[in-house]
């Protein structure tokens, strides 16, 4: 259902050129961001909210994010665009409920997750922005965040492209893996945007190490070091139980999954 | 009069960013009184309170046990408990940032709770991106009632089978499994049949789209939008530039 069009003229490689553009400048932007606010440190993050730091972290992740969505968007097909809409309801079904429960986790990934293993990296990073725009309309607080869902969403990708979910042990590790560097570069959103963590469970740990003395965006990265990685491991692990789960049938409809071998078991026929 | 929706989107979304951008007290409580009012007289505030608060509760929450009681910045202690200081900088920045937030998280709440779904869908254009974007924000508010009742009417059948949940982590994960594998598989499942559907009527084709619903949109509102646009940029600049000088 997703085989390229007979009919219909492909589309232009000036076009593909311009997406490919738009998918490094939004990397870049996420990326240059980063290394921004983590090498200024900017010493007035506790001198005044609303401060500058603050506006730089939500435009730049924020613009990242929407020219990934813009570079990646078009490009998908039918059968994965009607995914993404599942994907962002289990995303904000599941992830409301543990928000703001007193559990130190999120576990507001699983659809950008399930959606990466089974259409790619550029469908997962796509989903992920999405979904925070989307969530977005029921807690504008998820919003800033759209660059590190963004990320999680190619990470579990690109763990899926080189068969990482063909073994069952492997998919929580991948996750762990992908959690540290989330964590990280989610950080920086939370300490200058928030000024914390928008969880009851996930401050405790923020005031336990603020207490020892560490500047705040360091306790929020070394609770982002303790919290994601068990995160993702639980989040990896689950997507793993759900696309074996899943009929041959439906799993096996997804080109990515066909042509990389994501999933164990007999390699179907090239082609079908 | 009604607003096109993007107009009140772009009055939303401005002001949240001006409000974060002038990170002032007063005008943080302006913006927090006047949404609640608005919300009041448009009739949403019974459904957009408890939606702030379960938004707004555990994180003002958090900020005033993180900095109300930690602040190592902080000089003017005012009690102390062992590693716990309660300082008035640490006070007085929790109290700031929650103002702030609530402004703009309580701006763009009210525009959600206010906006008409279908009107939005169709004010954003049928084809390309935008479309693409659309399509995706009206299959997943449609999608969610759904899902959550299904949700409930699988929970109702395994329970019906037998399940109990009961305390411990294997049994949570065993019933989470017992819950999670039908309706992941049936969602898939359905957006398969959905995706045929949807090819079969042109979906991704790229000729000219009709629309059933047209949107009324007045070139004053059109005039109103960039205005606000510009004010957004104009305020984060200002404060861009007042930083860096």
């Amino acid at each position: 259902m997703s085989s390229p069009s007979l009919t219909l003229p492909s589309p232009a490689p000036a076009a593909a050129r311009k997406r490919r553009v738009l998918e490094i400048l939004g990397a870049l932007a996420i990326a240059g961001t980063y290394i921004y606010l983590v090498l200024n440190q900017p010493a007035d993050i506790t001198g005044g909210p609303g401060s500058a730091s603050a506006l730089i972290a939500l435009s730049g992740f924020l613009v990242g994010a929407i020219l990934l969505v813009v570079a990646v968007l078009p490009t998908l097909p039918t059968s994965t665009m009607v995914l993404i809409p599942v994907a962002l309801v289990l995303n904000i079904v599941l992830g409301q409920f543990v928000g703001s429960t007193l559990v130190p986790f999120y576990l507001d990934a699983i659809g950008t997750v399930l959606i990466a293993v089974l259409a790619g990296p550029a469908a997962g990073a796509a989903t992920g922005a999405l979904s925070s725009i989307v969530w977005s309309f029921f807690n504008p607080t998820v919003l800033p965040f759209a660059a590190g869902a963004a990320l999680i969403g190619c990470l579990a990708g690109l763990a899926a492209r080189y068969g990482l979910f063909r073994r069952f042990y492997l998919a929580p590790v991948a996750g762990f893996l992908t959690g540290i560097i989330g964590g990280v570069v989610s950080a920086p959103v939370a300490a200058f945007v928030f000024g914390g963590t928008s969880g009851v469970a996930t401050g405790a740990i923020v005031s336990a190490f603020r207490s020892m003395g560490d500047t705040l965006l360091a306790a929020i990265t070394k609770q982002a070091l303790i919290s994601d990685p068990m995160d993702k491991a639980i989040v990896f692990a689950a997507v793993a139980v759900l696309v074996y789960a899943l009929p041959r049938r439906a799993s096996l409809q997804f080109p990515f999954v066909r042509r990389h071998r994501v999933l164990a078991g007999k390699a179907p026929e090239q082609g079908s | 009069m009604r607003l096109h929706p993007l107009t009140s989107l772009a009055v939303a979304g401005s002001t949240a960013v001006i409000t974060t951008a002038a990170a002032s007290w007063p005008l943080s409580l302006a913006v927090i009184a006047a949404a609640v009012g608005l919300s009041a007289l448009g009739g949403t505030l019974r459904p957009l309170l408890p939606a702030a608060a379960a938004v707004l509760v555990p994180l003002c929450l958090s900020l005033l046990v993180l900095h109300g009681l930690f602040f190592p910045e902080g000089v003017s202690v005012l009690a102390q408990w062992g590693p716990a200081r309660v300082t008035t900088e640490g006070l007085s920045f929790a109290l700031q940032r929650a103002a702030q937030l609530s402004a703009a998280v309580l701006a763009l709440l009210v525009f959600s709770f206010s906006v008409n779904v279908p009107d939005l869908v169709a004010a954003l254009p049928a084809k390309g991106i935008q479309g693409r974007v659309a399509f995706v924000l009206a299959s997943t508010l449609t999608l969610m009632p759904a899902a959550a009742s299904r949700l409930q009417r699988i929970r109702q059948a395994q329970e019906a089978r037998g399940l109990v949940i009961r305390r411990g982590l294997l049994h949570r994960m065993a019933a989470f499994r017992l819950q999670a594998v039908p309706l992941v598989s049936a969602l898939v499942e359905e957006a398969g049949t959905r995706g045929s559907a949807l090819d079969a009527r042109g979906f991704g084709s790229t000729g000219p789209r009709t629309s059933y619903r047209e949107v009324p949109d007045r070139p004053l509102e059109r005039l109103l939008r960039t205005f606000l646009l510009l004010a957004a940029v104009v305020a984060v600049a200002a404060r861009l530039w007042q930083a860096g000088g």
